[in-house]
């Protein structure tokens, strides 16, 4: 799983990337699965257990692939959010108009 | 009728006011500021908005809608439920870029994504909009409660009405979100747990689930176990089309924002999370939770429906989920049971009065009326708000009356159809102006009153499938939005440069990124996370 990114910095991390699709597309299909699975798991029928048993597995790969990154934005994010605001605003000289 | 003993009692009364004292006591949290009363401080780690999120999408009318839909089409009718799978991609997009924006509202957002006069009237709009669709949500919930307290003690209709959706109003009066998300947190757990209990109890008292597949094979209803048993293409009772519509609208919801009346309770929640992360985790674990229920209802009520066929009233078989915890719980558990209804019932309303108080606080007053308020009276503001809005939700819960499921479609689905692409136009194409949104939003709200009511009660046009409404809808408001878009001016540079630097959004934002760039945006604000690190 080489082609999946897991070191991620702050700038790349800030761009949509391949690892974000993953995630986007396999989401739908992790929640379709669970929900249909376990329906039908709950009565017993064999293609239940097997629908649920896919979800389940798409559902940690999907985090396997998004954690990392989603972690590098998040903490690169919070730690410069106030200053982020205050810089972003002296840069532009944008103001609000009221 | 229901009868209670004293141990009915007990539970019953114990719960209501561990669930409002709970409330209470965050008395101190909430009064601190704006921000503490209707965001709980932002920074809650993720299980807490997730806890919240799959409390107040658990209310008392979702079993009904349910339970309508999978008593009269089986397992096909839990697609209907995946409405909620718009968190699915929304939990890796929009909800990143919106926390990222630090909006308070949606309504707010709307003042950073564009600018000018457009910007504002499409904050007001939004702003009012949302205080009427909370009045709207919560009387449509409250009314759930009148026919639940209607069909187990013989109450008249307006008194389950009004009785609990008042109580629930004393704690978020008193501590905000505060109340709301720490009260959300037993109630979730209470009701998952009496949900895993009624379903298991409901299934032993139809013999098992061996049993019911047995008994749904001897009435030629096997089909009903089988979500993807569908009557054709386009033709039908489930279409393959219905399928489709069912499916790619909430998915792709998830790249905008606002495609679904559900967001607006997610985004409060989603800025209430300490970090990015953390919001992105509540909004996916929280709808993970919510379709996992779904599946343990599903239990229940094949179950019923095995024990009870023949039932054709939708506002009778609706009432399937409730029956099967009341007449199958042995005394003293039929309390309990209440008791977990009434959890439901309060985490939703607690936490949509909180909502609409917030739009009408946070987006009218503080923003138009009197932005210099102080947090104290702000505060005063918010809580003033809270009780109008249950006084709105009673207006229209008793003009909802007993067809719950009834309305539910329309507002889910049709309300939203004509607006669902421009919400997802909004983050994903830098082009898209207020002006073509705000025209999206006015068009809309006629054509589907149009199209869904008033014509075909005249005769005009044929009464279609949900599902052929809504893209129809979406078309005409289409024709209204895209010249509109076209013939005025793109959005103000400055201000597109700002919301990409910010938010970084996904989509066609080329022109701007360049325009980033060539100002030295980017590699500044990077400049900045590694001052940061380095400080760190």
């Amino acid at each position: 799983m080489a082609w999946i990114k897991r070191n991620w910095t702050p700038h790349e991390a800030d761009e949509w990337t391949k690892e974000d699709w993953i995630a986007i597309i396999i989401s739908p299909f992790s929640y379709i699965l669970i929900t249909m699975g376990m329906a039908m798991s709950l009565f017993l029928l064999p293609m239940g257990f097997l629908l649920l048993a896919i979800g389940i597995v798409i559902t940690i790969i999907m985090f396997w692939v998004i954690d990392p990154k989603l972690s590098v934005i998040s903490s690169a994010y919070e730690k410069k959010q106030k200053q982020y605001l205050e810089n972003l605003e002296q840069i532009q000289r944008w103001e609000e108009k009221k | 009728m229901v009868q209670f003993a004293f141990l009915d009692y007990f539970w019953t009364i114990a719960y209501l006011v561990l669930m409002i004292g709970c409330g209470v006591i965050f008395y101190k949290l909430g009064k601190r500021s704006e921000s503490d009363f209707f965001l709980a401080g932002r920074g809650l780690p993720w299980w807490l908005p997730a806890t919240s999120n799959y409390a107040t999408h658990t209310a008392t009318d979702t079993p009904m809608w349910f339970s309508g839909w999978v008593y009269a089409g089986g397992m096909r009718g839990m697609w209907y439920s995946l409405f909620a799978g718009w968190c699915a991609i929304s939990a890796w997009v929009s909800t990143r870029i919106f926390r990222r924006s630090l909006a308070g509202t949606q309504a707010e957002w709307q003042t950073l994504r564009f600018s000018g006069l457009g910007a504002e009237l499409m904050r007001g709009w939004m702003a009012g909009w949302q205080v009427a669709l909370s009045m709207f949500i919560a009387g449509w919930v409250g009314i759930a409660m009148g026919n639940v307290c209607q069909y187990a003690f013989g109450w008249p209709l307006w008194l389950g009405l009004v009785l609990f959706s008042s109580l629930t109003c004393i704690y978020v009066i008193a501590a905000g979100f505060w109340g709301v998300i720490i009260a959300d947190v037993q109630q979730g757990i209470t009701m998952f747990l009496t949900i895993i209990l009624v379903s298991v109890w409901g299934a032993m008292a139809a013999g098992g689930p061996s049993a019911i597949v047995a008994k749904l094979q001897a009435m030629d209803k096997s089909w009903m176990l089988n979500p993807f048993h569908f009557t054709g293409f386009a033709s039908g009772d489930f279409p393959l089309l219905w399928l489709i519509t069912m499916v790619a609208v909430p998915f792709l919801g998830g790249f905008g924002m606002a495609t679904h009346f559900d967001w607006f309770v997610e985004a409060q929640r989603i800025q209430s999370a300490k970090t990015v992360k953390d919001a992105a985790y509540s909004i996916w674990w929280g709808t993970a939770a919510v379709i996992t229920r779904n599946s343990l209802w599903a239990l229940a009520v094949l179950a019923f429906f095995v024990v009870f066929p023949n039932i054709s009233n939708q506002s009778d078989y609706q009432l399937a989920w409730f029956r099967v915890g009341f007449e199958t719980f042995p005394v003293g558990l039929v309390g309990f049971f209440f008791a977990a209804i009434l959890a439901i019932h309060i985490s939703s309303i607690a936490g949509i009065l909180n909502l609409g108080s917030m739009y009408a606080t946070r987006d009218l007053y503080h923003h138009y009326i009197n932005p210099k308020a102080p947090e104290k009276r702000v505060v005063l503001i918010g809580r003033i708000m809270t009780v109008v809005v249950l006084l709105g939700s009673f207006f229209f819960g008793l003009m909802i009356g007993v067809d719950v499921t009834k309305w539910l479609l329309f507002a889910l689905w049709l309300m939203i159809a004509g607006t669902w692409l421009p919400n997802i136009l909004q983050v994903i194409w830098w082009r898209f102006n207020v002006w073509g949104y705000l025209s999206a939003w006015i068009a809309n709200l006629g054509v589907c009153w149009l199209v869904v009511w008033v014509l075909p009660a005249y005769g005009l046009i044929p009464r279609l499938p949900d599902y052929i409404q809504f893209w129809l809808l979406a078309a005409l408001v289409a024709i209204i939005y895209i010249p509109v878009t076209f013939l005025t001016k793109p959005e103000d540079m400055d201000r597109l440069v700002k919301v990409y630097v910010q938010t970084r959004p996904i989509g066609f934002w080329g022109p701007v990124k360049r325009e980033a760039e060539r100002r030295g945006l980017l590699q500044a604000v990077h400049e900045i996370e590694i001052k940061a690190e380095k400080e760190a």
